[in-house]
């Protein structure tokens, strides 16, 4: 399960990152990282940006970024 | 008398306009970084009988060479070598804000932290340990709220103590009276180091040592720093070794 899969209200935890490059990199700036809790604010189907909590503050990322983190529920 | 170079850093709304303003007042001078057009601000302030020259770095999460405003950052604070670092970190969202303070506690310059929004950490009820967060970090802390114009006295005496050397302030608050309120540690007894763990440590150790023990890498940058971007696969990393 990937983290655009989850829906708003909805929590789950990191469970690997898979994303290269700048984009990984940029992800990880922001606290992404295996064990970390997300809960999603936003997320329509199609429409970016998804925004959610993590950490205590909001960070809005695309749906092609969110497909790239792994995510359990919770 | 002598001109201390000080660069000031942190993450995008940390408020590192608001205390660079607070400690320079009007005398600023902007231009742009050699070759790129990205705004170079630089201030300056007199304190007991020396000259401050204040160096904005862009606002950034972190110092990797993916973004330019990242590779301006890091390129300044590896070959121009201020003499200080002042880590703007907003206390409201400490663990994110310490990111961008380990990584720069691992270019070796030694390092002021102003730690700013303290009216919004407590606000928010948050508590935060000064003291030991001065002492893992191996850097002054100095609380402050860049808003109201509180902390400004304290950020100049803090940074004028750590450009003398020897020793950092444990702590913060009222003025210390030539490090008077300093547990004395002094910088010798560790330098900042994040221990990268047991899976990490076994490459990141030889790699440092071979890095030290060459004497125009050694001469230049902090093995340490390097061995860490090495591991990472980090591409401005390869090329500094590769140019030597
Ligand atoms: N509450 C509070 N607001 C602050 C403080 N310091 C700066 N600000 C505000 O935070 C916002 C961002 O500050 P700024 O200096 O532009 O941040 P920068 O992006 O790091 O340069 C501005 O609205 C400032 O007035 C502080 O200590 N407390
Ligand atoms: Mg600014």
């Amino acid at each position: 399960m990937t983290l655009n899969d989850i829906k708003p209200g909805q929590e789950c935890r990191i469970v690997d990152v898979n994303l290269d490059g700048a984009t990984g990199q940029r992800l990880m700036d922001m606290g992404f990282m295996p064990g970390t809790k997300i809960k999603i604010v936003r997320n329509a189907p199609l429409v970016d940006p998804i925004d959610l909590v993590l950490r205590g503050y909001h960070v809005s990322i695309r749906h092609q970024e969110a497909k790239g983190v792994e995510v359990e529920e919770l | 008398m002598k001109e201390i170079i000080v660069a000031v850093a942190g993450q995008p709304n940390s408020g590192k306009s608001t205390i660079f303003n607070m400690l320079t007042g009007a005398r600023q001078h902007v231009a742009n970084y050699p070759g790129v057009t990205v705004e170079k601000r630089t201030g300056k302030y007199s304190y007991k009988g020396n000259t401050v020259t204040l160096v904005d770095l862009p606002g950034t999460y972190s110092l990797t060479s993916y973004s330019q405003e990242e590779r301006i950052a890091r390129d300044f604070l590896l070959h121009e070598r201020p003499a200080v670092v002042l880590d703007i970190v907003d206390a409201a969202n400490l663990e994110r804000n310490l990111y961008l303070t380990f990584q720069l506690g691992e270019m070796g310059i030694p390092l002021v932290i102003a730690l700013n929004m303290m009216d919004v950490a407590e606000g928010r009820g948050l508590k935060i340990d000064t003291f030991k967060l001065s002492e893992l970090l191996r850097a002054t802390i100095v609380a402050t709220v860049g808003k109201k114009g509180k902390g400004g006295k304290e950020l100049k005496e803090a940074i004028l103590n750590t450009y003398k050397g020897g020793h950092f302030r444990m702590g913060y608050g009222d003025a210390c009276e030539s490090c008077g309120a300093c547990l004395g540690i002094s910088r010798e007894k560790g330098h900042f180091r994040v221990d990268y763990g047991e899976k990490l440590e076994p490459i990141l150790r030889p790699l440092e040592k071979m890095l030290s023990e060459d004497p125009k890498i050694s001469a230049r940058y902090p093995a340490r720093w390097l061995a860490i971007k090495l591991m990472e696969n980090d591409s401005e990393a390869h090329r500094l070794v590769g140019l030597l």
